[in-house]
Formats: C-alpha cells, sequence, structure tokens
C-alpha cells in the first residue's frame, strides 16, 4: 500500500470538493463585513447568521443525503409546523409533560418519512412527486386536525426549564442551543457518510441505483431510513421552534423547503445526485444564511435585499462550479511530486 | 376537554363536510367567498365567522362556498383567478378580499358584468367598493388602523418606528406601514418599512435575527410593529435579543394567545385589531341578504376596526380570545 495521506500543497488544498464553497462563503462574509461594519463582526452579528443556519442546517443536511441519494423531501415544509403543532398542542393545549410532546413530534415525523420513503421504493413514483402529496397531505391533516382540537391554529406553549435549557434557551444571551444541536448532527451524519458503509451507499444510490442495488446495497432499506431521518429532523426543528418561541402555528416552515434545497446545491451537493459532503452543506448553510440575514446590518435599502441574496448566492455558486470542476477534472499522475 | 369529546367532535364535522357537499347540489342561493388560508391565524378568525354565518345562509336554503388561496406568493393574481373560478362555478353573490385591486378589479367587474353582486371585506376599502359599485365594504380600513398604531407610538414617546413587513408588496400591508409612517408623523414621530425577502416568510428565526440587527444597526429606533400576529413572536425575540426589551416598545397588527399574553405580561405595548370573526360573519351575513332579499346596510363602509387592545382592555380580549372569536 502507497502513502494514502494526501501532501498538503495549494494545489491540493484547491482541489478538495469543499474549496469552493469555502470560497464562496469567504466571499459573501468579506463582502458584508465590509459594508456590514462593525455589527456584523460583532459575536451579536454572528448570532444572527448562526441562530438562522442552525435551525436550517438541521434539516438541510438530511435533505442532502437524500440529494446525494438521487431523491428529495419536499414534505419537510409541513413537517416543521406538524412537529411544532403537535408539541404545543400536547404539552401545551393537553397540558401532558413536554417529553410525551417531543416524542411523538419525532414519531409523527418518523412515521411521516416512513410513509414517504415506503411510497418512493413501491411505487417507483418519483420522490418530488410523491413528498409533494404527503406535503399538502401532512398540511391539511394539520390544519383540520388543529381546528377541531383547539379551535385556532396558532397554540401557545409554556415548556418547563429543562427542555427551555436543552432546546430553547440562548447561551450568552444571544446564541441559540439550537447551534449545538446542529454542529452535533453535522458530526453524527459527517461520520455516517464519510466513514461508515452507509456512506458509500448513499453515493453509489445517486450515481447508479439499479447497479447500487446489483452490488448488493440494501437500496430500499436506506431510502427509507434517509426519509425516516428528513421527516424527524424537520419535527425537530418545529418542536424546538415551539419551545423556543413559545407559540406554534400551522402555517409556519414552506419557506424551509426552497432554502434547504438552496442550502444544500450551494454546498456543492450534485442536482442529479451522487456527489456531495457534509462539510460542503454545512458550508452551503452558512453562506445562505450570512446572505439573508447579512443585508440587515448593511446600509442598503431592505428593498433590494432578495436582489443582493440572489446576485450574491449566484456568485457563491459559480465559485464552487469552478472549483469542482478543477476537483473533479484533476488527477495527480502517479508519483508526482505535487 | 376530553379525547372522547374530540374524537365526537371529529366525527361532527366530517359528516358536517359530507352533508356540506350534498348540499352543495341542491336549489339556492350560492355565497362564494374568496379568502385567506385557513392556516393562516387570523384568517382562521375570518372563517369561524364565515362558518357561523353559513348557518344563516343554511336556513335560507341557500349554500356558501369557500375559496381559498392555497399561498400568499401571487395573492392578487389567484385571488383574481378565484373571482372567476366563483363565476364559472354560477355563484349568486361573491364576497371577496381586494388585495390587490389593480390585479383584481378587473375580475370583480367581471362578475358584475355577469350579474353577479360583489361585495368587499376585509381589504379594500370604502372608496374602493364605492368606485366598483360593490354592495358594501365590511372590514378594516388598513391606512386608518396604521394611523391609529402610529399615533398610539408617538403620543406614548416612541418617535422611531419600524414596520416589519414580511410581505411587502401587498396592498394592505403597504397602506398599514404607511398609515403608521402618517400617524407616527402627526404626532411628531418617524416610522421606516422594513420589508423582509420571501426566504424570511415562515422562518420566525429568520425575522427575529431581521429585526434585531435593525435594531443594532440604528439605535434610535424605540418602537417596532409586524403586521402580523406571529411575526410578533418573533419580533419579541429579536428585541430581546438585541439586549433592547424594555427600550424598543412592540406592537402588531392583530393578534393571538402569545401576544395576548405580553400585553398582560407588559412586554407588548399594544395590538391592533380589526375583528376578524366580524369580517367573516358580517361579509356573508349582508351578501345573502342582499341576494336573498335586497337589503343592505346604509352605512358605507362597515368598519369593524381599528380597535387598540392594551393593558387597559386586556383582560376582556383574553375572554373573547378564549372562546375563538378573537
Amino acid at each position: 500500500m502507497t502513502d494514502p495521506t494526501p501532501r498538503m500543497s495549494l494545489g491540493v488544498v484547491l482541489r478538495r470538493p469543499e474549496t469552493g464553497s469555502f470560497l464562496g462563503l469567504a466571499t459573501v462574509f468579506v463582502f458584508f463585513w465590509i459594508f456590514g461594519g462593525a455589527n456584523f463582526a460583532s459575536p451579536n452579528g454572528a448570532a444572527s447568521w448562526l441562530n438562522v443556519a442552525a435551525s436550517l442546517g438541521i434539516i438541510a443536511i438530511p435533505i442532502g443525503l437524500l440529494m446525494i441519494a438521487g431523491e428529495l423531501d419536499i414534505s419537510i415544509g409541513s413537517m416543521v409546523p406538524a412537529g411544532s403543532m403537535t408539541c404545543a398542542i400536547l404539552s401545551g393545549h393537553f397540558g401532558l409533560p413536554i417529553a410525551v410532546g417531543i416524542g411523538a413530534a419525532l414519531a409523527l415525523g418518523a412515521v411521516v418519512g416512513l410513509v414517504n420513503g415506503l411510497l418512493v421504493v413501491k411505487t417507483a413514483v418519483p420522490s418530488f412527486i410523491v413528498t409533494l402529496g404527503t406535503l399538502f397531505a401532512v398540511a391539511g391533516l394539520l390544519l383540520g386536525l388543529a381546528v377541531i382540537i383547539t379551535g385556532t391554529t396558532s397554540v401557545k406553549l409554556q415548556a418547563g426549564p429543562e427542555a427551555k435549557f436543552l432546546l430553547g434557551h440562548f447561551i450568552g444571551g444571544v446564541f441559540q442551543v439550537t447551534i449545538f444541536w446542529w454542529i452535533a448532527a453535522a458530526a453524527f451524519w459527517g461520520f455516517v457518510l464519510h466513514y461508515s458503509k452507509y456512506g458509500n451507499w448513499i453515493l453509489a444510490m445517486g450515481g447508479d441505483k439499479v447497479s447500487a442495488r446489483n452490488a448488493g446495497i440494501p437500496t430500499d432499506r436506506v431510502t427509507i431510513l434517509l426519509f425516516m431521518c428528513s421527516g424527524m429532523s424537520a419535527a425537530f426543528v418545529g418542536l424546538s421552534q415551539a419551545i423556543l418561541y413559545n407559540s406554534a402555528q400551522v402555517s409556519a416552515g414552506q419557506s424551509y423547503i426552497f432554502n434547504a434545497i438552496i442550502s444544500v446545491v450551494v454546498g456543492g451537493v450534485l442536482l442529479t445526485g451522487g456527489y456531495g459532503s457534509i462539510f460542503g452543506i454545512v458550508l452551503g448553510t452558512l453562506t445562505f444564511a450570512i446572505v439573508n440575514q447579512g443585508i440587515y446590518y448593511t446600509g442598503f435599502d431592505a428593498n433590494w435585499a432578495s436582489l443582493i441574496i440572489g446576485i450574491l448566492l449566484l456568485v457563491a455558486v459559480l465559485m464552487n462550479n469552478t472549483f469542482r470542476k478543477a476537483a473533479l477534472s484533476y488527477a495527480p499522475r502517479k508519483g508526482a511530486r505535487t | 376537554m376530553t379525547i372522547k369529546q374530540t374524537l365526537l367532535r371529529l366525527v361532527v364535522s366530517t359528516t358536517a363536510l359530507a352533508f356540506g357537499a350534498t348540499m352543495a347540489l341542491a336549489e339556492g342561493k350560492t355565497v362564494a367567498v374568496i379568502g385567506g388560508k385557513a392556516d393562516d391565524p387570523f384568517f382562521a378568525k375570518v372563517k369561524k365567522g364565515i362558518d357561523d354565518a353559513t348557518l344563516v345562509v343554511q336556513a335560507h336554503g341557500g349554500t356558501v362556498n369557500y375559496l381559498m388561496l392555497q399561498n400568499y406568493d401571487n395573492i392578487g393574481g389567484d385571488a383574481a383567478n378565484l373571482v372567476r373560478t366563483a363565476i364559472s362555478q354560477g355563484a349568486s353573490v361573491i364576497a371577496v378580499p381586494n388585495w390587490v385591486p389593480d390585479a383584481q378589479d378587473e375580475a370583480i367587474k367581471a362578475a358584475q358584468a355577469a350579474g353577479i353582486p360583489v361585495i368587499l371585506y376585509n381589504s379594500g376599502g370604502g372608496d374602493k367598493a364605492r368606485e366598483l359599485g360593490a354592495i358594501n365594504y365590511i372590514g378594516n380600513e388598513e391606512y386608518t388602523a396604521g394611523l391609529a398604531a402610529g399615533a398610539y407610538f408617538a403620543t406614548h414617546g416612541m418617535t422611531n418606528v419600524i414596520c416589519v413587513n414580511t410581505v411587502p408588496g401587498a396592498q394592505n400591508l403597504e397602506d398599514r406601514c404607511k398609515g403608521v409612517a402618517d400617524g407616527a408623523a402627526k404626532n411628531g414621530g418617524a416610522s421606516n418599512q422594513l420589508p423582509l425577502p420571501a426566504s424570511a416568510f415562515g422562518d420566525p428565526t429568520a425575522v427575529a435575527e431581521a429585526i434585531k440587527a435593525t435594531l443594532l444597526k440604528d439605535t434610535s429606533i424605540n418602537g417596532a410593529i409586524t403586521i402580523s400576529a406571529g411575526d410578533a413572536n418573533s419580533a419579541a425575540t429579536g428585541i430581546e435579543q438585541a439586549g433592547l426589551t424594555g427600550k424598543v416598545a412592540l406592537a402588531s397588527f392583530d393578534m393571538d394567545g402569545a401576544g395576548l399574553d405580553r400585553i398582560k405580561a407588559g412586554t407588548q405595548l399594544f395590538a391592533v385589531d380589526q375583528q376578524p370573526w366580524l369580517q367573516g360573519f358580517l361579509a356573508v351575513t349582508m351578501a345573502d341578504a342582499y341576494v336573498n332579499y335586497g337589503l343592505a346596510i346604509a352605512s358605507a363602509p362597515v368598519l369593524t376596526g381599528p380597535g387598540i387592545v392594551d393593558s387597559a382592555n386586556i383582560d376582556a380580549t383574553l375572554a373573547g380570545a378564549g372562546a375563538g372569536y378573537r
């Protein structure tokens, strides 16, 4: 066996798949540092985009894995409010212990994920359509049940100190505890994708599902598991928001669909599947959050916010693609010293 | 409420749904109501008024057909399409909020040309109703509500107010923020709008952080008003995160349980209420009375707001909220 450790030269670093994502992130950060002034770079300013990135990131990672495996889950747009409403109705409206609300919300996420996964696997209908169906189905079910059970679409929730500490408090007064859940999720998924057999399976499934199955990969089981994880992640974000904001609304969450997909793509995952990394998705989420929140620290008229967001995201993705091409097309000569 | 009662209500409402579908086939006047998503906490109360009014319509042998927007991405165009849907379904009378007059006026005129009277509710205003020849306008005048909010801020010492708009471009919300600005200006204050992009809509953290950043950037801001009750929950967190609780007064257009609790606790200054239940109830009953019996209220417009909910009347309001009417 030859020396497996890559030599750390500039050329090798530049050809890492994450380099493009990182440069995209650095570009937008410097942009807002220049135009945003001292407040943007302060801890409170950092909290602005870290808090937004954290809840988005927890959802974006399993969505990214699904996209790497060649699938898509847009039912998360309903699962976020379903998670928060389930928790708020059980623990707020009925006054059950918060653990019951949390458990039920996660279980609901798992069940919806299971339904998504089974439908995708058994019917071979594209997952975009299947999850589009469950997106509306869950939204309708949620609204109907919420109105029948509580008579309203916005439910209060006063969580106890333990739940607040774990899921809904601000560290140092500004950083949401969700950031640590995001880090934990990233570490867990990073291990799964890059160091466990499941990682290679997921990448192989996105590359060519039929070959992957022929090679003995249990593609059905992995697909179903991934859908369950994305459902549970969305429910988790929902319930932690309910605990953090002391209330849950039926309608919140649709923007997560698009925002999560954007973060994943900015993070270098191919829309066609088969390529991507957890670190890249994390960087993509951070980029998206900085672009979205940084604007409020600048002196620009907020009417132009969407324009600037659009242009900066394009710049970030173009930079990413340029470097990914370099990374994919370059192969070091055998024995070459770079 | 016990689980048993809940199940019973589930069964009852499912049965009612099935009955409603059957009745739509029967003879009688059909009141078509175009409205917002029922999962929008505000429109849920309008819908409750519509549902209560449906009993009256049914007593007169008619039916109510609620045509709901699926989302608010293209609110004017979608509402105009729903008006045309109501025309093609042969509605006897149409109740519709005129959210984006430029997009909807044409469809409303088409309905009138087809001999279907139209009543405006929730959005549009009295002038628009008169211009279009609608039966009446029932609801809030957003600009007037904004004026009241701006004046309340300024007379209570908040002289630099931001109006947080999570759906910039919608006429009723623009009017609210313009009213706040004018109301504040008349009383020696000032107000600017903070429009948020669509990518923040529905993400409470994104809204909270945007408000926090704005407050940190401009430390002279001492008041914030949000265009919806849900956004006020985000704004409360944003103000707290900026370390400005007590320095930046919070207010909201419309209200929900968490907002009422804040007013009770003193962490929110006030809420501007437009009594949505009345809008839904009156729009449908008046449309029904007009199309069946030619009855019409002489006062025009019929204003259901603005009402200010603050520490002075919070207890009575909480009682109404408990019953699901506010």
